[in-house]
């Protein structure tokens, strides 16, 4: 049988004029299908809401308190958890050497102070360097690098502030 | 701005008294999506309250600009889809069997059940015994469709689906239904037939 073009008007719940309907009711006579489409878009239009049982608010707010505790405590352990393996593995590490400076401590003080001594030599070192350095690069480097190198610098910080801000201001989606 | 506008910015805010307006105002559409998609009472109060709890913890990417009761609906489809796809995975993965070999019975999820009766009985509600056979997707289409007024494009916002495929979707369940009332009504037929009278 052909359902066209009842189906459609059925499936899109169309709003039919009277020549329309007329033509509808005796299709629906002879045809099953049609009519229990009609009779399931009639059965939907007119089902009914469910509300919940009182006191649904009431539940949800005790819902969000046992789920905050809930979150409260897991953080709790967590923030245990990273402590204790830090912990762990700090002395896993640090053990080798307590051991060995116990064993020895004046071996190991020595070598303490000529490694501080080295460091502060080496820093001693480069300052002096730098300092050479900023002395004669004025003097090979011509005023308008200089401009361009600080427009350059501004440019990039300008970028970067721009992007920051357009990305903030994205809305966010719906999903949850 | 209306005053839900302003229960959503105080509640974006942390007050959790503004957060309990918009509950109360919602309650009832977010509980009746979820006992359409979920058939159950008890499920659909369990799932009526997570999402709740979910909108609360993600309030902050709401975008203001849409309707918060669209945002609210698609936020319980979504955690009804999820539900209703897992529900189905536990059933066939289950074994019926026991490591001693024993059997047992699964669970029936359309055996009666007296808190599921009485609402059956008093929303009289036919169409809902058929919605359990629609793909969870189809379902939530349809009762955005036919119990929110929803149109084509807003379903396919709450549910991410283009509009085309939405339209196919409610034309495939809208089908099925039609073709489940039609057995529905052939086996009424059949089961009345034995005892109509030979006269007739």
């Amino acid at each position: 049988m052909n359902h066209q073009p009842f189906e459609e008007w059925l499936l899109n719940d169309k709003n039919l004029n009277s020549a329309e309907k007329r033509e509808l009711d005796l299709h629906l006579r002879t045809c099953a299908h049609c009519t229990a489409l009609s009779a399931t878009g009639l059965a939907l239009r007119s089902a009914n809401v469910v509300a919940p049982a009182s006191g649904f608010a009431l539940r949800f707010q005790q819902r969000l308190a046992a789920q905050r505790i809930a979150e409260r405590r897991r953080k709790l352990w967590g923030a245990m958890v990273l402590v204790l393996s830090g912990f762990a593995l700090l002395t896993w590490f640090v053990a080798p050497f307590v051991y060995a400076f116990l064993n020895s401590p004046a071996e190991w003080i020595t070598a303490a102070v000529s490694y501080f001594l080295f460091f502060a030599s080496s820093v001693q070192a480069l300052t002096e360097a730098a300092a050479v350095l900023f002395r004669i690069l004025p003097d090979f480097v011509p005023p308008y690098m200089w401009m361009v190198f600080v427009s350059a610098l501004a440019g990039l910080g300008l970028l970067w502030t721009i992007s920051i801000w357009q990305f903030s201001r994205t809305p966010q989606g719906v999903s949850a | 701005m209306n005053e839900e506008q302003t229960w959503v910015i105080q509640a974006q805010q942390g007050s959790d008294e503004a957060f309990t307006h918009l509950v109360e105002t919602y309650q009832t559409p977010v509980f009746n999506l979820c006992y359409r998609m979920l058939g159950e009472p008890d499920l659909a109060e369990d799932a009526a309250q997570e999402t709740f709890l979910r909108a609360f913890q993600h309030l902050h990417r709401y975008d203001q600009k849409r309707s918060f009761a669209t945002w609210l609906l698609s936020i319980a489809a979504h955690y009804c889809i999820d539900r209703l796809r897992r529900r189905k995975f536990t059933i066939f993965s289950m074994d019926t069997e026991d490591e001693d070999g024993n059997t047992f019975e699964l669970p029936d999820l359309d055996s009666p059940n007296p808190e599921a009766e009485s609402i059956k009985g008093q929303t009289r509600d036919r169409i809902q015994a058929m919605l359990k056979d629609l793909d969870p997707t189809d379902r939530a289409a349809i009762v955005m469709r036919y119990w929110y007024d929803y149109s084509e494009v807003e379903i396919a916002d709450s549910l991410r689906l283009t509009v085309s495929a939405v339209k196919s979707r409610l034309h495939r369940a809208r089908k099925e239904l039609a073709g489940l009332w039609q057995e529905e009504e052939t086996r009424a037929e059949t089961e009345r037939r034995p005892y109509e009278s030979p006269a007739f």
